[in-house]
């Protein structure tokens, strides 16, 4: 149980901090690698969830509430998840016009984007880490892979054929 | 507003349908426009959803179900837009996380997560790109470069990520409430 309330409040605080589904990246990372989930399995995590169609934020939420505590963690992960946006989008829609005039939340969620974009450099120079066995491999991955996306590539297509060819060369 | 059963139904099937077939919260925006403009709701309600979507945490994919479904249908209809984007997803991610957790001590898997990490790290750093751009395209201003380094010097220090977030947000409501800066 105890650790169910503590998934809870992981994906409530996650969801109340970020700007948008892949921006929970990195502050996911802090809150649950090493003390949750694996290395590996984060990895998995976000590369099965730009793979897979839908939203990327809930499927890192299932994901890591699966690992952790099964169908129920699962399910907990999620409500902790839905629930930030639900309960403010409802208040919106009943103070709609009023919060129009009140910009703070706006310079809030403003606020925060530039600082979760350098928290997600962090995190990406972390997970970059975990290629180590590859060496310069990795690297080279890393770098086709970035100029891939931004000549458009999409991301699940890269992400597929990076993981190929890890399990191709570098299987131990 | 109509309150009638074939809208919410409608609604759903078209959430069902987003999110099946779009890779990502924010891709589902350009398909959700196509579904959704002209048929249920008018151009200017999709700009508004959006735009509030994008200025309140959470994720957006979901916050622009909210909004599309009470447009069309009321509280009913943002209940069954919130139910055609979460099923899909996580059903499926449920699935194949269920899968992988028998695979975790096999070779290939160690593999293939070797070789997806950079490719991973790749994409945070292009999305975490995509962030700073559109955040600094709307306010193109030394605020946006103070938060940004002040944060990273709190990260490098290791200050816990919730407080350096938390921080970041209070500064952006005292550094653009001044609108005459």
């Amino acid at each position: 149980m105890d650790i169910l309330l503590q998934l809870f409040w992981i994906f409530l605080k996650i969801n109340l901090l970020s700007t948008s589904g892949p921006a929970s990246v990195g502050l996911l990372y802090d809150e649950v690698v090493g003390s949750h989930v694996t290395q590996a399995q984060f990895v998995q995590a976000v590369g099965l969830s730009s793979v897979l169609p839908g939203s990327d934020a809930l499927q890192l939420a299932m994901y890591v509430g699966y690992a952790v505590a099964g169908i129920p963690g699962g399910m907990v992960a999620l409500a902790g998840s839905i629930l930030p946006p639900t309960l403010i989008i409802l208040g919106v829609t009943v103070v709609l016009h009023r919060l129009r005039r009140e910009a703070w939340l706006s310079n809030f969620v403003e606020g925060l984007a530039p600082a979760i974009s350098v928290l997600m450099l962090f995190t990406a120079w972390k997970i970059f880490q975990n290629g180590d066995s590859m060496g310069w491999w990795a690297w080279a991955v890393g770098v086709v892979s970035l100029v891939a996306m931004i000549l458009k590539a999409p991301a699940r297509f890269v992400v597929i054929v990076a993981g190929i060819i890890g399990a191709y060369f570098f299987s131990r | 507003m109509k309150m009638n059963f074939s809208v919410w139904l409608r609604l759903l099937q078209m959430f069902l349908k987003v999110n099946i077939l779009s890779p990502s919260g924010p891709a589902s925006v350009g398909f959700l426009y196509e579904e959704s403009v002209g048929k249920i709701m008018t151009e200017e309600q999709f700009v508004e959803a959006v735009g509030f979507s994008n200025v309140l945490p959470g994720s957006e994919a979901l916050k622009l179900a909210m909004f599309v479904g009470y447009a069309a249908g009321g509280f009913p209809g943002v209940l069954s837009a919130l139910l055609g984007a979460i099923i899909p997803p996580t059903v499926l991610m449920l699935i194949v996380s269920a899968l992988l957790q028998r695979f975790q001590q096999e070779n290939w898997l160690m593999g293939f997560v070797a070789g997806m990490s950079p490719a991973v790290a790749a994409l945070i750093v292009f999305v975490s790109w995509e962030l700073f751009r559109v955040s600094a395209r709307k306010r193109i201003d030394r605020r946006v470069l103070l938060i940004a380094t002040l944060s990273a010097v709190a990260f490098w220090a290791e200050i816990p990520s919730p407080f350096v977030l938390l921080g970041a947000g209070i500064m952006g409501v005292l550094l653009f409430g001044r609108r005459s800066y």
